[in-house]
């Protein structure tokens, strides 16, 4: 055990010490803050410059109603109650006459004004949107622009269209405003949590609502960062130990340490740099959210869960990817070996929208119990708002280690065996010789 | 007392045999040379004596213990490809090799090492800065910190000038006198005479000397005469019963043909040369390397 140590604080060390590891330690927050700081940016500094649409009422009924809400909006809404400023594009809206003769070459040459830009959009209002039933086809409300899928603004339009339709079907009806209120009154259905006992106490907690934030950042944030230390510390292990390979450090060492004390020292090594990461982020995650007083997010019941299923993680890919990297002779054979040996880490990224979606459905329940992907599926619905059941993380954990122990003792005998051979090609037939058959 | 011993050992790659049927024993407290060809099969004996490696059949005890997967303890290798941490600090990477090996009383060890192969002003520096023939005596140093009782050395004067392999050469002397028992392979023979106790030859994987060097050369009796003359290699020409010549240039070393007597090749140069220098003695241990390894003896060999 003394000899894994002395070759866990080598790798430990070598791996923290160096330049690279500090910057990336420093780059990684910064490039993912940098990301959601853009976006605050961006939402904080909207262009403010005028906005050209040009609207085509074939009903006749929405010249007016948008030309007075355009006229609140502008003058209003994007005023700063406070400091008088800008906040938003003004809209300035240019009604035009249907061409009941050539309406494709109205729409072509409004397009063609869009395309040169002194257009931001063009709309078109339907004849039959006041009464649509049986005149579908006539009641439409189209929005012309070059993105329009982007293109937020035309939510702004829709809104003001329909509202105004409401207005008139309820006058039609000669229901007063507050009917028309009732009428129309939309009810949210509310994400709550579940009422629960407090364990200390025993008093009765109130259920809490439910948020976005909860439940996909948090289980977001928590893949990532399991990935990214995988990335960080098991997938190298392949390159390092080819190195060690080809520079003959390897030999050197086999005469004091056993093939598998290597190969744990240095896995164990890249757990050590990989903890030592996850600490600083999660510290700093956890200080961060109590700082913007946003402590619900901090998911401390999944944490603890987290960390050991992280260090499994690491050690099944890491020992994996060690023995793989015995096998290599040169980077042509580490780049055909690495992507084979990256799928535990690479394919739950592919599952991170149905798994949030519906974290107890049947697919992420079965992805969560093979051993393999259960590390990062299993904390990503343990760490959504949905409580899953206790038996699964305990079974999950429990096929991991089995899964762990077993890669161990495979990668052990292939590292073991494939360390001291030079020359032969790393193949399917290789790999099984060197593990079945020594 | 032996600390290893090696008996009927196979060791097959493939379908080449690296080492055939080997029996060896290595007395505790000497030095042991292997030799042989490149590719004969020494470095696999080594890696299979410091259970790197490990036999297909046969019997091996090193210090007592039988084969088996625990590491040998008190032992120092030095491996034919060398292998150090680039960037590692030489302080630090010995202590990393002394830590490795148990060694105690690392700190003063590892200076009193540096400054006796003249290294200690490079203990902060970084192993790539350091030369070829630096990084071979850090290596050293790594090998013999801990005071190894077995001390394995595969080449371990090559690529070193000769002041650097006369230091070495002494401290492996000096480790012997203390009780180390020291097997190295060469292929420098003429370091292997004057230092070994035993010489061991391998060649194409099987035993083919064995014994003290005096022990050796007996089996090949006075046959080898060196000679200087005014005329040199030239006055050897057209000569009868010479086997073989090797010129040294100014000195001659002729092996006789089986029954010639030394006498008769004395007479016939006499009729051609001033001789100043005429010795009958037994073979080098480099000549008899040769008989054996040489293209024209596997040639004989084959038939």
């Amino acid at each position: 055990m003394s000899k894994i140590w002395t070759l866990f604080k080598r790798e430990y060390r070598a791996a923290v010490r160096t330049k690279s590891f500090i910057i990336s330690l420093i780059l990684v927050p910064i490039m993912m803050g940098g990301g959601f700081a853009a976006m605050i940016i961006m939402e904080n500094n909207k262009d403010t410059d005028d906005k050209h649409f040009v609207v085509i009422d074939h009903s006749g009924l929405m010249t007016d109603p948008l030309s007075k809400a355009l006229d609140i909006r502008n003058k209003e809404e994007i005023i700063h109650s406070n400091t008088g400023e800008k906040t938003d594009a003004t809209y300035v809206v240019e009604f035009l006459e249907p061409d009941f003769q050539d309406p494709e070459g109205q729409r072509l040459g409004l397009s063609q004004r869009v395309e040169n830009q002194e257009l931001h959009a063009f709309i078109e209002i339907g004849p039959d949107i006041l009464h649509p039933a049986g005149e579908e086809k006539q009641a439409y409300l189209k929005y012309y622009s070059q993105h329009s899928f982007n293109d937020q603004i035309r939510y702004w339009f829709q809104n003001v269209v329909n509202n105004k339709l409401r207005e008139f079907r309820a006058a039609e009806l000669n229901l007063d405003e507050a009917q028309a209120e009732e009428l129309l009154w939309w009810i949210n259905v509310e994400g709550m949590g579940l009422v629960t006992v407090d364990k200390k106490t025993g008093e009765q907690q109130e259920a809490e609502k439910t948020n976005e934030l909860q439940s996909f950042l948090v289980p977001y944030v928590l893949l990532i960062l399991m990935f990214m230390l995988v990335m960080m510390s098991a997938i190298p292990q392949l390159s390092s130990v080819m190195e060690e390979k080809n520079e003959k450090i390897a030999e050197v060492l086999l005469g004091t340490i056993t093939p598998f004390q290597f190969m744990m020292g240095k896995v164990l090594g890249g757990i050590g740099v990989s903890l030592t990461t996850a600490a600083i982020y999660v510290g700093a995650g956890v200080f961060t959210l109590k700082y913007m007083g946003m402590e619900s997010l901090i998911p401390v019941e999944v944490l603890p869960w987290f960390f050991i299923f992280t260090v499994l993680f690491i050690l099944m890919v890491g020992s994996g990817m060690a023995a793989l990297g015995a096998t290599c002779n040169d980077n042509k054979d580490a780049q055909s070996l690495t992507f084979p040996g990256i799928l535990p880490a690479i394919i739950p990224m592919f599952l991170i929208a149905p798994v949030i979606a519906d974290p107890t459905g049947p697919l992420a329940t079965t992805m969560a119990l093979i051993p393999p992907f259960t590390p990062t599926v299993m904390v990503m619905r343990m760490a959504s708002s949905v409580t899953i059941p206790m038996w699964q993380p305990v079974v999950g954990l429990l096929g991991v280690i089995l899964f762990t122990i077993f890669t161990v003792w495979i990668g052990a005998r292939i590292f073991r065996t494939a360390i001291l051979i030079q020359g032969q090609k790393p193949n399917l037939a290789t790999l099984y010789k060197y593990a079945f058959k020594g | 007392m032996n600390i290893i011993e090696l008996s009927g050992i196979t060791k097959t790659f493939g379908s080449v045999a690296a080492v055939n049927d080997l029996s060896l024993e290595v007395p505790k407290g000497s030095i042991y040379g292997f030799i042989g060809p490149n590719g004969s099969g020494k470095t696999t004996t080594i890696r299979m004596i410091m259970k790197i490696m490990y036999p297909d059949r046969g019997k091996l005890l090193v210090d007592g213990q039988e084969n088996n997967f625990e590491r040998l303890k008190n032992v120092g290798y030095l491996p034919e490809d060398r292998g150090l941490y680039k960037k590692m600090k030489i302080g630090e990477l010995l202590q990393f090799h002394g830590e490795l090996n148990d060694g105690t009383d690392l700190p003063n060890r590892i200076n009193y090492w540096l400054e006796r192969l003249e290294l200690k002003s490079y203990k902060d520096k970084k192993v790539e800065t350091l030369s070829k023939g630096m990084k071979q005596k850090l290596q050293f140093i790594a090998t013999i910190l801990h005071q190894p009782e077995l001390i394995i050395l595969d080449e371990p004067f090559g690529g070193l000038d000769p002041v650097n392999a006369d230091m070495m050469k002494d401290i492996i002397l000096e480790l012997q006198q203390k009780g180390a028992t020291i097997i190295f392979s060469t292929h420098d023979m003429a370091m292997a005479e004057r230092m070994c106790d035993y010489i061991f030859m391998i060649y194409k994987g099987k035993k083919v000397l064995d014994g003290t060097l005096e022990h050796i050369q007996d089996q090949y009796g006075n046959d080898t005469l060196r000679i200087q003359s005014e005329l040199g290699a030239e006055a050897l020409k057209d000569l009868k019963g010479i086997e073989n010549v090797n010129n040294f240039g100014k000195l001659q070393e002729i092996r006789l043909e089986g029954g010639v007597d030394p006498q008769q090749i004395l007479a016939d140069l006499l009729k051609k040369t001033r001789i100043s220098k005429f010795e009958i003695t037994k073979p080098s241990l480099n000549d008899i390397f040769i008989r054996i390894a040489s293209p024209e003896r596997k040639e004989a060999g084959n038939e």
